[in-house]
């Protein structure tokens, strides 16, 4: 397992999310270039699921 | 994971067009789901979906479609072959999420009506799903000459369909489960 940075809490109940997958963003580097990953060719988004809820969301990966 | 909640697999019917016999197999698909237990399910008709044509992607997410995808554990995409490809409403429709799909389970009945059972359609969906992040299982759901399957009102006529699609929905529903505790549980490598 990989270390996990701020976990992400579910912006609906609070509780602690799973980050499960990452996908590289090739289109949000179209808009602003400047947080390409330059290896990679785009920006990663990390996917997060609530336990609780189920619920999916996403951030930038910093 | 919450094992009381019932896995939740919408179906998909992924055409608008008029006198569409789709509609007669998305029925038919939704209350097969619908008859095991553990499982809920709801019609997506795409055609009540109103997106704009001058533009694509997530810029113009529906937030009825995305909540419910969201909520989603898993799906049935009902797909007709219109010269061999994929109706492309299905696609423009399908465009508008991406994170409301990742590590989902997908399953695809394809409709002709020809002899191959959308056998094409089915295929040409395939690298859409995996590059949406949906995990496909490995039954389809196939009906050829889809108008001798159905009466004008919609009732099967050959049953055999129901022991036809008997084991693509057992598939689905578990690789449902198993991803909703993956999604919940494992983390990312």
């Amino acid at each position: 397992m990989r270390d996990e940075k701020k976990k992400m809490k579910c912006p609906d109940c609070g509780v602690e999310m799973n980050h499960h997958a990452d996908k590289v963003d090739y289109s949000a580097a179209l808009k602003d270039p400047k947080i390409m990953d330059p290896d990679l060719g785009g920006v990663v988004e990390e996917f997060h699921t609530c336990p609780e809820c189920g619920k999916t969301h996403s951030r930038k990966a910093t | 994971m919450n094992d009381s909640q019932p896995v939740f697999v919408p179906v998909i019917l992924g055409t608008v067009r008029q006198g569409r016999m789709s509609e007669h197999v998305a029925n038919f698909v939704l209350g097969e789901l619908a008859k095991r237990p553990g499982v809920e399910t709801e019609l997506i008709d795409i055609r009540r979906i109103s997106l704009p044509v001058n533009n694509a992607g997530e810029d113009i997410k529906d937030t009825q479609f995305s909540a419910t995808c969201n909520r989603a554990d898993g799906f049935v995409i009902v797909a007709p072959e219109y010269n061999h490809g994929y109706p492309g409403l299905l696609k423009h429709v399908l465009d508008t999420n991406l994170k409301e799909y990742i590590h989902k389970a997908v399953g695809i009945v394809g409709v002709s009506a020809g002899p191959f059972g959308g056998t094409r359609v089915i295929q040409g969906l395939l690298p859409v799903m995996r590059e949406l992040g949906l995990v496909t299982i490995f039954w389809d759901g196939n009906f050829s000459q889809v108008q001798k399957a159905f009466d004008p009102s919609g009732n099967l006529l050959d049953q055999a369909y129901h022991r036809r699609l008997e084991k693509f929905i057992s598939e689905l529903i578990w690789m449902s489960t198993v991803l909703r505790y993956g999604r919940e549980n494992v983390p990312a490598q």
